[in-house]
């Protein structure tokens, strides 16, 4: 894995230190990818410790301090609560608040945490193992969902976390198999977790697999108590094969045990392996994964039976990662986040009203996190997102951000404080900002548009105390952001 | 289980009641998970100055609203003279003396009632037993297939986009997405626009300084990877497009009432376009959350009765807004599928086959329904589900060269040749 030249070490303070520099690329390029998005703290980080290091830190995420963002946590007042308690009630005003608090915590720890590759992959299998969030059914279990499921299970193994998602209340209720019984099969679970869970439709799983499926996991369903259980009385027990998966005739007693070894068998299937491994090279490497890289991922991932933290290695360590750089887009919501942490935009003191504000904007763009409203979770490529209304409200909130005019609960840099100094002309300034805001020196194009704004030329002279450097150049932060730069990933 | 706060009781009481989102209101993006991979852009010059109007374009719109999730176009349009339909559907049928007659086969759901007049006036019409030539019953292969229209071809941009192409195009206006995100139908070279509102679609900031403003965007973008240009591009066109548009802050016309919905703003915002005059040759949006596994109500009450209710007071006020512009308008409803015809132990129906299209425009041939056919008799279902006697395509590519003045369909339908059924007059 390539490493780089120290740039200035150990600066570490509340301020965002100015990048000195223009980063490596390789280095860049890692953060771009496997954090929300490049700050000149995680750049100096990478910078001291190298990109092989980095990793192995983030890899590990335990190990690293979150305590701001786990105090942020402590704010929620439903989040940390199980399924069964928020359905025993008691919490008059939780209606749908835990769901709310679910997609504005995990905004926040995209936006604040130190733990960013885990933010990424937690990302990532929310949207395989994909839960509505907010939607009606699963108003007391989808925080639940979030902790026990994909959290726990993130950087764990996917057979673990496919199990765990199966016999969660949100699961069950969101796909319908807490209503399945051996009478009268629900399809609806037992069709999607063969089509988005695991092998995908390409598979070439056939109508009478899906029924096998729906009629193999009857049983598990929702108890009094608001969590998942299995009722052997309402599991069919009839042999049968699905997609290769051979089940005899067996009691309902033994139902419960069947469809674990059904959901494992699922979870290393090469088919599923190759599938998820996608989704994840999708994520970090680029809209159409080589084939190559797929492949040696899908092997690491059925020689480890699953387990992701090999597999992202596996993923990491390929040329075809490092080769990468400059092919993704930035969703709308990564945008957000991106420019929020790259302008060094600070939590708010006390309450939420800030990152309310943040979620408003980020659920009128269609992407709040977890909120895509089918069960196939969000797509992740260029195509589904690059359009003129998203461009629009990537703009138009850059502007909001830049000028630090909303939401006022957070604390944002001002313009002016971005750079340690002022250069001494228009085209440094320019420069500058281009460094600052997205890693590296802009191209030519863009630093053309920034002046063409300014209405300067390159070496035009350029001071703080420029009356049209005081009044806009939160308006050329702005254009920063809207750059083609600052939009790849 | 039950719960507080269900779909039947949106405003919870929680703090933010008016803003919720439930998965079963919005099955409605363009699924382009289902394109992964697919890039399909072209760049083209996008900074062309072009007219304002296709040169060709004939002055009528096609409006397409999906209905994502898989619409059961047996609660819609009810074929309550066939036996099997009640046999089907022990809990969740609609009983035949709560129809609107059609016909001696077919009635309208009673909460459809708002398009009854439509009906009667001939402008409202149903095509039913309408299906995919390849038939699947994932949701995201189905919709894939719907609006990339091309089955078995290599062909990967949307049906939408191959209009506006063969169409010409004169404006980003031609076609507008209202909503959140391009429909999957809109990939491929021609622009399109998108967005949720005309009114406020420009830039905060800048204050009276757009020109410069938009002028250096567009000069950042210069060279840019065409994923980013592209829209970039087409979003500064359009702003300077609908700031030439009169009229776009003005509400209803006509006594028109919209429900206050996702779906009645969206029709608002698409009549508003339309009076104003843009060139807007088709408009696409999405009313989704058809997806009843589980709980699809009854007559009376419940999530179909309720579906149904809003779509139908919004399509009349849409048609009843749109005033003159309406004989200029051909809406037609498309859906990835229809449903099981029989219901599940939890009182819904899982993926089915063949489904009803509806049709509302000046041109339409309404007041009947169209399309043969074929019957619930077990001898009569495609692996438990109603047959799909008419393509999709047909109805389609019928309205595009009937009324729109699309010539061959070759380009549109790559493949497909399709026989005219008589759904709309000819302008």
């Amino acid at each position: 894995m390539p490493t780089s030249p120290l740039i200035p070490r150990g600066r570490r303070r509340a301020a965002p230190a100015p990048f000195a520099h223009e980063a490596p690329a390789d280095q860049l390029h890692l953060l771009r990818r496997a954090t929300w998005g490049p700050t000149p703290d995680s750049l100096a980080e990478v910078a001291r410790l190298g990109t092989a290091a980095w990793l192995d830190r983030q890899l590990d995420p335990a190990a690293l301090d979150d305590g701001a963002v786990d105090a942020f946590a402590g704010r929620m007042r439903f989040y940390g609560r199980s399924a069964q308690d928020l359905w025993a009630g008691g919490y008059a005003a939780t209606e749908w608040n835990a769901m709310f608090e679910t997609g504005r915590l995990t905004l926040a720890r995209q936006i604040w945490s130190t733990r960013q590759l885990f933010e990424v992959v937690v990302d990532v299998w929310n949207n395989v193992l994909h839960v509505t969030n907010p939607s009606s059914e699963v108003w007391a279990s989808r925080q639940d969902y979030d902790r026990n499921v994909v959290r726990r299970h993130a950087l764990g193994t996917f057979g673990d976390m496919l199990v765990a998602s199966a016999r969660h209340p949100a699961m069950l209720t969101y796909l319908d198999n807490a209503s399945s019984t051996a009478a009268r099969p629900n399809e609806n679970y037992g069709r999607e977790l063969l089509e988005l869970h695991t092998l995908g439709v390409e598979s070439g799983y056939s109508e009478a697999d899906v029924k096998g499926s729906a009629r193999l996991l009857t049983g598990l369903t929702v108890g009094r108590d608001g969590g998942g259980v299995y009722e052997a009385g309402r599991h069919d027990g009839g042999g049968r094969t699905v997609y290769g998966f051979t089940v005899p005739p067996h009691s309902a007693a033994d139902g419960d045990g069947w469809i674990d070894a059904y959901l494992r068998w699922l979870a290393v299937h090469p088919v599923t392996a190759r599938r998820l491994c996608g989704k994840l090279a999708t994520r970090f490497v680029s809209d159409t994964p080589p084939a190559a890289l797929l492949d040696a991922m899908a092997r690491t991932w059925v020689q480890t039976g699953g387990q992701v933290v090999p597999v992202l290695r596996t993923m990491f360590d390929s040329p075809h990662f490092w080769a990468s750089a400059g092919q993704k887009v930035r969703t709308p919501q990564e945008d957000y986040v991106a420019t929020l942490r790259t302008l060094g935009t600070g939590m708010e003191t006390g309450g939420v009203g800030g990152i309310t504000k943040i979620y408003w904007h980020v659920l009128d763009q269609g992407h709040a996190p977890m909120a895509w409203p089918a069960p196939n979770g969000y797509p992740d490529v260029a195509a589904a997102w690059t359009s003129p209304s998203g461009t629009l409200a990537r703009w138009n909130r850059h502007m909001d951000f830049a000028a630090g005019w909303y939401p006022p609960e957070l604390r944002f840099t001002p313009a002016l404080q971005l750079l340690a100094s002022i250069p001494p002309t228009f085209g440094g300034l320019v420069d500058a900002l281009g460094v600052r805001i997205t890693g590296s020196r802009l191209t030519a194009d863009e630093k053309a548009g920034l002046l063409l704004y300014a209405g300067r030329s390159e070496g035009s002279p350029c001071s703080a105390g420029d009356r049209w450097v005081r009044d806009n150049l939160r308006y050329l932060v702005a254009l920063t952001l809207d750059t083609p730069s600052f939009t790849i990933r | 289980m039950s719960t507080a706060g269900t779909r039947n009781d949106p405003h919870c009481g929680c703090e933010e009641g008016s803003r919720l989102l439930s998965r079963r209101s919005v099955l409605r993006t363009a699924l382009a998970a289902a394109a992964a991979g697919v890039t399909t852009y072209a760049v083209g010059d996008v900074s062309t100055q072009v007219s304002f109007a296709a040169p060709g374009w004939n002055g009528e719109t096609l409006v397409v609203l999906s209905l994502h999730g898989g619409f059961d176009g047996l609660s819609a349009v009810v074929p309550g003279g066939d036996g099997a339909y009640y046999a089907a559907r022990p809990t969740i049928a609609v009983p035949r003396s709560t129809l609107l007659g059609l016909d001696q086969m077919f009635g309208l759901h009673p909460a459809m009632a708002p398009l009854v007049p439509f009906w009667k006036s001939g402008t409202f019409g149903v095509v039913h037993a309408v299906g995919q030539s390849d038939p699947t019953r994932s949701h995201f292969a189905a919709m894939e297939q719907m609006e990339t229209a091309a089955p078995g071809s290599s062909v990967r941009t949307g049906w939408i986009d191959r209009t506006i192409g063969s169409l010409g195009t004169g404006s980003v206006l031609n076609a507008v997405g209202i909503s959140n995100q391009p429909p999957r139908s809109f990939a491929g070279p021609a622009q399109e626009t998108t967005t949720t509102s005309l009114e406020g679609f420009s830039l905060i900031g800048p204050g009276d300084d757009r020109p410069t403003w938009h002028a250096a965007l567009r000069r950042m973008h210069t060279g840019a990877r065409p994923e980013v240009a592209a829209p970039a591009n087409t979003l500064l066109r359009a702003m300077e497009d609908v700031a030439k548009l009169p009229g776009t802050g003005a509400g209803p016309a006509n006594g028109a009432a919209y429900p206050g919905s996702d779906l009645g703003r969206a029709l608002a915002q698409a009549a508003l376009l339309k009076k104003s005059g843009a060139p807007v040759q088709v408009i696409a949006l999405d009313y989704g959350d058809w997806d009843m596994h589980a709980g699809l109500g009854r007559v009376d009450g419940g999530w179909m009765r309720d579906k149904l209710t809003e779509l139908s007071s919004a399509l009349a006020a849409f048609a009843t807004d749109l005033g003159p512009a309406f004989g200029s308008t051909t809406l037609v409803t498309l859906s990835e599928f229809g449903r099981r015809v029989e219901e599940n132990a939890s009182g819904g129906l899982d993926h089915g086959h063949g489904n009803a299209v509806l049709l509302l425009g000046g041109g339409v041939v309404g007041g009947r329904v169209h399309g043969a056919w074929p019957g619930l008799g077990a001898d009569r279902l495609v692996d438990g589900d109603l047959a799909g006697t008419t393509d999709y395509r047909a109805v389609i590519g019928e309205v595009l060269q009937k009324r729109c003045g699309a010539g061959s369909l070759q380009t549109i339908f790559p493949g497909f040749g399709g026989s005219q059924l008589g759904v709309v007059r000819a302008r």
